[in-house]
This record gives structure tokens, C-alpha cells and sequence, in this order.
């Protein structure tokens, strides 16, 4: 590929590709020269290369400093997966479905327990069988709350805080989620029927795929003083839920994408990839896209919301564990598109921020960030796979500096599902993980095996090079114990 | 093979080909519908229509694969079979129609794949060959 020729070495854990063609600020990549290396031979198609993908993101209007990827980079749609843009709407700056996803607002909360590891023992198989049967996951599946037109509006309106309204978790869980689960410039009326309809039978369901709830044990601290903010304490049983904003999500992505299309050719604006297809934010068309992206948001937080009154209801049935035994540490988004001010060359300038597979990692200090963790930092929640770690991470201000305090994901992908489902076949994967003590509980043979440890890049690694370029520092190792998949 | 699968890291490319246009949009959604589902577990009891419209056969092709996977949640219901009953050129607008065959979701029964959020414009190609139509797209998983 000719454009890896022009990748310069910024340091150790960042390597950057300059300008050139219709780009119109550098791409920067959060690598080690292993990573990278292994980026560029791994590459499935050269039709939809995460690099390539990076480069077209930096040719978008008004995108400022850098089109960024995080360390679990790899090829999406339009943007890649692990990809970090702003945009300036004093300079022509866009909105695009691509940077957003089809899975609105698609995010990981994580639960704190007052459990630990030894509470759970010989219980596991029973906890993992009641969450199995409360927790509605896999394609086809529908959830116990069915909802009226009008309390899919509210849904839309008010995001979580909705579905605390109506019984789903503690007002308390609010505190800890990104925007306290409800952004404010949602406007139903600007979402689709059809998104509706389909969405009435799917709140408070997981989804397949890469979805899935996990038990875990706390088995490593690295940071006291941020362990003690976020309430972790080694051996301690937390829960990590991974779902987004379902079958409304999807089709608001859907409906949008060939309406900025027409935006695209209104306004003159040059794509090098028709899934970028944008509209300036200021623009009507744009607008109106921002309002329906960010009901979307709400029907998420509401999902998750569900789902964890669900997570609470399965420790009860199984182990007789009380609500109030389980509390919300903290919920991040990584499908978002959000506004915030951030200093740029000593300025300080509002930008719309698109992540697309990366999570918000604001370093301390910042008014968004709940009271109790402002002085250390934001809460990074790094979703590992079936087999491996997860991590949690914090902000730093470094971060804020270089990436518009953004960190990874995830462990990325690193083979196609295609190569995953021939490479590794369900049972075995079920086999090998018990031999570790993990239990997977699947609706779907395929959620196993496609998404295998193996399919995956090394946790470990990535997570590692995020720490060392200093865009977050660790706080906490996470274990698998149950795995709940779609 | 009337559709393939395309290796993408994250999500996976659906190709259709086909002599006409039509017989590769038909192709594209029975692609679809064994990603979802195992078809030979589902039984075409009940029609269903869809309908979908693009500025152009890449569009139509997008738009007809996510009126699909809409019905599969509009109607909770599965498929096995899908036919091509219209397509139309109006004013430089293409529109196609056509019917679904399966039955209501029955988790006991139907062997379920995998959930697809969507299909995209990554990767979209709509063109013709010496051969007829070739059509592609990423679905996002």
C-alpha cells in the first residue's frame, strides 16, 4: 500500500501520516511499530483499510488538528473503528452518519458490586443460567417492557432517566452515566416511524454480535487513589454490560444516510468514500440529523438503563443479592457525536466530536465528570473479549491535550468473523474457556465463535500502548468469570 | 455462487451478481437472510412486502437490504425466500418491490445467526460487467 510508505514516527506509540492528496490535516495513529505492522498485514480487503479509511476522514471539511486513531484501530465503514474527529462549525465543519455508526450511542456501563470472588463460588453456574433467562439477548428476542408510541417519544426525550421513571434502576445510576443519560437536544419528531415501530419491542434487550454482559472479578490495582474514587478493591465481582441503541438506532442510520447524501451534493461537498456522506452542523439538514442522533443517544442510555435493573433482578433471583448491593460505577458511549470545548493552539474552541469506536477519556478537572471522580479523572472502560482481561482506565490530561480526550474501546478486531467462525468452532471455544473458569452462556452459536479471544487484537498490548503514550493511565485488571452473549 | 461474502474485519461485505439487475438485488437479500437465520429452519408460511427506492442501483440495493432486516423486526418475523416483483426506473429514481416468505419468530425453532444492524455505503458498488450486474456493500454486525 503506497500510503504506508509515508507513515512518520512521531514517538514510540505514535506514528503519523502527513497531508497529502485532498487531506486536509494529518492522521495520526496511536501504534507501537507492532501494531502497526500488524495493522498493515492484516488488512482483509484493500477495499475497506482501516489507514485508507483515516486518510478519507481527514479530508472532511472543517476536521481540525488530526483525524485520530486509537490503538484498537481497525476498518469500520466510512470511518474506522477506533477513529476520533472534530469539527469546527466556524470552519465549515460536518456532521456524517459514518462517524456515529448505525449503532447510536452503542457503549459499556460498568457495575460495582459489594461481592467479592468468594461470594460467588459454586454459584457461578446458577447466576449464569438466571441471567441467561432474564436477560433477553440474541437476534429475534423482544423485552418485557413493550412501549406505546408515546413512551417510545419519551424514551427518545428523556433517555435512562425515563426508564427510571418507570421502575428500571435508582435514580442514583444517573449520576455515573455520560450526560446523566439524557441528551437534551433529542427531538422525536424528527425520527422515523419505522425506527419507532421497530424499537417497541426491543428496549431492554442486548443484541448479538459484540454484545454481551460479563461478571468479573477485580484481580489487579495500579492506581490506589483512582480505585478508591471509583470504589474497586482487588477481588471485588463487578459487571460490565456492552449494548447500544438497538433496532431505532440502526434505523435512524439508515434513514439518514441517503437524506445527508442529498446535503452532500447541496452544499458542494467533496467525498472521497460515499459512506462519508455529511452535512455542515449548521445546516438544516445537518441539524436536523443531530437531533435524531441524539434520540437515538437516549433510546441507548434507556437500553442500558433495562438492562442493568435486569443485571439486578438475575443477582437476586440467583443469589439473593439486593439492588442496592449493585451499584453504577460508571457508563461510557463510543458510537457518539457529541459538542465540547477543547483547547486547540491555545484556544479554546467548541467542536462537534465524533468517536466511532472510542470512548470519551476526560483528563480531571472537567465540569462534566461526576463530583466524586473529578479530581482523578474519567472512568475508561476498556472491554476486553470472552477470554481476556478488561481493563478500566482513566482520563488524563494529556489526553485532553492530544486526542480531545479520547481513548480505545476495546481489545479491535483483528480477524474477519469469517475467518473467526472456520478458524473456531463454538464448542471448542466454549471447552477451552471453561478449562479457565469462564462460563459462556450464547443464544446464537455464532456470537462465539465469531467472536472469539482469537479474533481479537491482544488486549494487553493495546491497552498498553494507550497507557505508555499517556492518553490514559490503568487503574484496574478485570477477569472473565460468566459471559452472556447475543 | 449467485452471492458471496466479503472478509471485513469488523462487519462483512455481501456481493451479489446476477445476469439482470433484478436477479442480483434478489440474490443480495437471500445473502441477507441466510446471515440471519439458518433458512432451511424457516418455513414460508406468510407473505410480507417491501418496498424500497435509490438515486441509483447502489442506493436501491442498500435501501432493499435494510427494508429487510426492517420487516424482520416490523412483523417478528423470519425468512426463507425472498422474490423481486417490480423494478422501476421513474425520473431517475429507482424503486424496487417485492415479497418475503416466512413465518413468525420461533427461537425454539429457527436456528438464529446473527444479528445485522444495518446495511451501508462502505464499500458500495453497483455496476455492470461482461456478465450482467455485480452489486456490493458492507453490512454493519
Amino acid at each position: 500500500m503506497s500510503t504506508a510508505l509515508n507513515v512518520r514516527k512521531i514517538h514510540e506509540y505514535l506514528f503519523e501520516i502527513p497531508p497529502h492528496g485532498k487531506m486536509r490535516v494529518p492522521a495520526r495513529l496511536y501504534l507501537d511499530e507492532r501494531s502497526l505492522r500488524e495493522l498493515l498485514e492484516n488488512q482483509s480487503s484493500e477495499e475497506w483499510n482501516a489507514i485508507r479509511q483515516l486518510e478519507n476522514v481527514a479530508c472532511l471539511p472543517g476536521i481540525v488538528k488530526a483525524a485520530l486513531a486509537m490503538a484498537d484501530v481497525h476498518p469500520g465503514y466510512g470511518f474506522p473503528i477506533g477513529g476520533v474527529a472534530a469539527f469546527d462549525p466556524k470552519a465549515g465543519g460536518v456532521i456524517s452518519v459514518a462517524g456515529v455508526g448505525f449503532d447510536i450511542n452503542c457503549g459499556v456501563r460498568c457495575l460495582r458490586t459489594h461481592l467479592t470472588r468468594s461470594d460467588l463460588a459454586g454459584k457461578e453456574e446458577k447466576l449464569a443460567d438466571t441471567m441467561y433467562e432474564v436477560i433477553p439477548a440474541g437476534l429475534g428476542s423482544t423485552g418485557e417492557l413493550k412501549l406505546s408510541a408515546k413512551e417510545i417519544d419519551r424514551v427518545l426525550r428523556e433517555g435512562a432517566r425515563y426508564a427510571v421513571h418507570l421502575g428500571y434502576g435508582r435514580e442514583e445510576d444517573l449520576e455515573y452515566i455520560e450526560e446523566h443519560g439524557q441528551l437534551s437536544d433529542a427531538d422525536p419528531s424528527v425520527v422515523s416511524h419505522t425506527a419507532k415501530q421497530r424499537q417497541m419491542a426491543q428496549v431492554g434487550t442486548l443484541g448479538s454480535g459484540n454484545h454481551y454482559v460479563e461478571v468479573q472479578v477485580v484481580d489487579q490495582i495500579y492506581n490506589a487513589r483512582a480505585a478508591e474514587a471509583f470504589g474497586l478493591e482487588l477481588g471485588q465481582i463487578v459487571i460490565m454490560l456492552h449494548t447500544g441503541s438497538r433496532a431505532l438506532g440502526h434505523q435512524i442510520g439508515t434513514d439518514y444516510l441517503p437524506f445527508l447524501e442529498k446535503a452532500t451534493r447541496k452544499y458542494g461537498i467533496e467525498v472521497p468514500d460515499r459512506e462519508l456522506v455529511c452535512a455542515p452542523i449548521e445546516s438544516p439538514e445537518g441539524q436536523q440529523y443531530f437531533r435524531a442522533v441524539m434520540a437515538g443517544a437516549n433510546c441507548a442510555f434507556a437500553n442500558r438503563q433495562v438492562l442493568t435493573h435486569l443485571v439486578r433482578q438475575a443477582f437476586w433471583k440467583a443469589l439473593r443479592v439486593a439492588e442496592t448491593a449493585i451499584e453504577t460505577l460508571y457508563e461510557v458511549a463510543h458510537n457518539t457525536v457529541k459538542w465540547e470545548v477543547h483547547e486547540v493552539d491555545g484556544e479554546r474552541r467548541r467542536l462537534l466530536v465524533h468517536r466511532k469506536g472510542s470512548t470519551r477519556a476526560f483528563g480531571p478537572g472537567r465540569p462534566e465528570l461526576p463530583e466524586r471522580y473529578r479530581a482523578v479523572g474519567q472512568p475508561v472502560l476498556v472491554g476486553g473479549t470472552m477470554g481476556t482481561a478488561s481493563y478500566i482506565l482513566v482520563g488524563t490530561d494529556q489526553g485532553m491535550r492530544e486526542t480531545f480526550g479520547t481513548a480505545l474501546h476495546g481489545a479491535g478486531r483483528a480477524k474477519s468473523r469469517r475467518q473467526a467462525k472456520r478458524q473456531y468452532p463454538a464448542e471448542r471455544i466454549v471447552e477451552q474457556l471453561r478449562k479457565q473458569g469462564i462460563i459462556v452462556r450464547a443464544h446464537g452459536k455464532a456470537s462465539i465463535s465469531e467472536e472469539a479471544p482469537g479474533a481479537y487484537k491482544d488486549v494487553e498490548h493495546v491497552v498498553d500502548v494507550m497507557c505508555n503514550a499517556g492518553i490514559v493511565a490503568r487503574v484496574a485488571r478485570l477477569r472473565p468469570i460468566i459471559c452472556l452473549k447475543g | 455462487m449467485p452471492y458471496v461474502y466479503l472478509d471485513h474485519e469488523a462487519d462483512i461485505g455481501l456481493e451479489a451478481t446476477g445476469e439482470r439487475l433484478e436477479e442480483a438485488l434478489r440474490d443480495g437479500v437471500q445473502g441477507l437472510l441466510a446471515l440471519l437465520v439458518d433458512p432451511e429452519t424457516v418455513e414460508p408460511r406468510e407473505a410480507v412486502p417491501v418496498q424500497a427506492s435509490g438515486d441509483d442501483p447502489g442506493a436501491l440495493y442498500v435501501a432493499l437490504l435494510n427494508a429487510v432486516l426492517a420487516a424482520v423486526d416490523l412483523h417478528g418475523m423470519f425468512f426463507r425466500d425472498f422474490e423481486l416483483t417490480r423494478l422501476d426506473r421513474v425520473d431517475d429514481h429507482w424503486v424496487a418491490e417485492g415479497t418475503l416468505y416466512g413465518e413468525p419468530i420461533d427461537l425454539e425453532r429457527h436456528a438464529v445467526e446473527i444479528e445485522v444492524k444495518a446495511a451501508t455505503y462502505g464499500g458500495l458498488l453497483a455496476e455492470q460487467t461482461d456478465t450482467g450486474w455485480r452489486l456490493r456493500c458492507v453490512l454493519d454486525l
